[in-house]
């Protein structure tokens, strides 16, 4: 695990809900590297091709996992996403936000592959 | 207890998932996970405890999900667990009848945890109590409660199976003890509105201010002292039946309120303005001939022809025949049951002595003569020693041992006797018979 990817994302919320019980925890690590990239993919072209409905959708479904799985960085952005796609006010500060998303999570992604042998 | 079927509906697999391996820590439950509001919808036939329903899903909103469950299965918990961190979104699906409403947040696992356990607690309770209302149903179920075989109580059966088939109201009269309460409550548990409430007023012994708001209820400081609402008898009683004990006693004011109240299906609270829906079957009951409270203007005659409705007349132990016999063979049963007593019998003598007496107190007071002798037996025979009536009414009692003249007399030289310290001249006075008749009797040891 890299000091980096240590700050992006923590796991104890995660492991609280699924009382401490590891295989559990590695169970629902797997069916979020499964479905998350499919959400990211959905968000990004949700914005590209102006399709607000999409995008808050998917950017809704993913703020209840993004809290879960600690990734605390991301606890505003992605409301102002949900947000901006519920308002169509989707402009250049969403698509940093989405960036930064992007990038956040396929660190996050790599990380967890590699501590879960995944 | 069966195993607790949780549905839980969530779009998101990983969160679903979280969920379903959380809800399953309890053995009890069995959960199913559905990724839309249509799958959930066809399965609802396996009829589950509780839903715990995402609010975005993919084919439907939550609440269009939410309002199909309720059309259908209006008693299954819908609870929401949702993104949506808007609160007007949570007021509105609580409006539309959800159970609770969750975001997913750190807590939302402990609250559904804890949810659950109150909804278990509640189904659990909800079963109890209708085991305990069919308990009750069987309990009244009217030939195990009314017992007897005499022509008089049989037409009496009669009557009640015509009731119990119908809204009809009822009214009751009978003298005290007939078990006028007894026929109330076995129409009311045989007949369609047996799940609903049984209440019972009895009307003589509320005090005459108190009596509106007792029946229709008031409103907080409608008068001093009404420090709450308070919901009256005939609300208490929606959808089941009010049963109204010594309605004779009613007064003039209250009689012109009832009589408004049964027309018009509709009653306001005391000191309200809300007209409320009532929708109860009555039955009255009475020891005092209603007609005749009519005729003597203490009764009205628009309310009695509306409370009359179907009369059944119960009729006195006394008329009853060998009714006494079996009753008192009942009653004597149930007490050595009740009591973990060894079973009794009654011998022929006791059998005579019951036969003989009045019973102004009717099978009540029947019931408790027999408890007191099976009380008082130090073996397994209830005999005529321990049959003892305390009744105040010795004149219709000595009529009832249908003596000859002749037997009448000398109990009455008798009673005189003692009762003036054997003074036989005086007695005589009294009885207006010469004294010799009374030395004659003494001589021939009549007396």
């Amino acid at each position: 695990m890299t000091q980096n990817a240590n700050k992006l994302y923590h796991l104890d919320k995660l492991e609280n809900f699924m009382s401490n019980d590891q295989a559990a925890v590695k169970n629902m690590v797997g069916l979020f590297l499964q479905t998350t990239p499919e959400l990211l993919a959905s968000i990004n072209k949700g914005f590209q091709e102006k399709d607000a409905a999409l995008l808050t959708k998917s950017a809704h479904t993913l703020k209840p996992t993004l809290d879960i799985f600690g990734i605390d960085a991301m606890y505003d952005p992605i409301r102002k996403i949900e947000k901006a796609g519920k308002e169509n006010t989707m402009n250049a500060e969403t698509e940093q936000l989405i960036d930064q998303l992007n990038q956040i999570l396929d660190k996050v992604f790599a990380d967890l592959r590699a501590k879960f042998d995944l | 207890m069966d195993a607790f079927r949780i549905f839980i509906v969530e779009d998101d697999l990983l969160y679903g998932e979280m969920l379903r391996h959380h809800l399953s820590l309890n053995p009890d439950n069995e959960v199913h996970l559905f990724r839309n509001g249509n799958e959930c919808l066809k399965n609802l036939y396996r009829s589950p405890a509780m839903v715990s329903l995402d609010y975005s899903l993919p084919d439907m909103s939550g609440l269009e999900v939410m309002r199909q469950i309720k059309k259908e299965y209006s008693d299954i918990p819908v609870i929401i667990v949702s993104g949506q961190e808007d609160v007007s979104t949570a007021v509105a699906l609580l409006r539309e009848g959800a159970y609770d409403y969750f975001v997913k947040d750190d807590d939302v696992k402990d609250r559904l945890w804890n949810v659950i356990k109150k909804i278990r607690e509640n189904l659990q309770l909800r079963s109890e109590i209708s085991y305990l209302k069919e308990e009750i149903g069987r309990k009244y179920e009217f030939r195990n409660v009314i017992k007897g075989n005499s022509p008089s109580i049989k037409q009496i059966f009669g009557l009640i199976e015509k009731s119990i088939k119908t809204n009809i109201s009822v009214s009751i009269t009978g003298e005290t003890g007939t078990g006028k309460e007894l026929v109330a409550k076995a129409i009311h548990y045989n007949s369609a509105r047996a799940k609903k409430p049984f209440v019972a007023v009895n009307v003589s012994a509320i005090p005459r201010d108190l009596i509106e708001s007792e029946m229709f209820g008031h409103e907080k400081g409608s008068f001093t002292g009404a420090i709450t609402r308070k919901i009256g008898k005939f609300e208490q009683a929606s959808g089941g039946t009010i049963f109204l004990d010594e309605v004779a006693e009613m007064d003039h004011n209250m009689q012109s309120k009832l009589l408004r109240v049964l027309q018009e299906r509709e009653l306001t609270r005391v000191g309200g303005n809300d007209l409320i829906k009532i929708d109860v079957r009555l039955i009255v009951a009475t020891n005092r001939n209603l007609a005749e409270e009519v005729q003597k203007g203490n009764f009205r005659e628009d309310l009695y022809y509306r409370l009359l409705g179907l009369p059944i007349e119960l009729p006195p132990l006394r008329y009853r025949g060998n009714d006494i016999i079996l009753l008192a063979k009942y009653f004597m049963d149930e007490f050595c049951h009740e009591n973990k007593m060894p079973k009794l019998s009654i011998t022929e003598a006791a059998q005579q002595k019951l036969m003989q007496y009045a019973f102004p107190g009717n099978v009540r007071e029947l019931r408790a003569v027999i408890e007191l002798a099976a009380v008082l037996t130090d073996d397994e025979q209830i005999d005529e020693n321990h049959i003892s009536f305390n009744s105040t009414d010795s004149a219709g009692n000595l009529l009832m041992e249908e003596s000859t003249l002749q037997e009448y007399t000398l109990k009455i030289i008798r009673y005189y006797l003692q009762k003036y310290n054997n003074n036989v001249l005086l007695v005589a006075k009294k009885l207006d018979i010469g004294k010799s008749t009374i030395y004659r009797l003494i001589k021939e040891k009549q007396i």
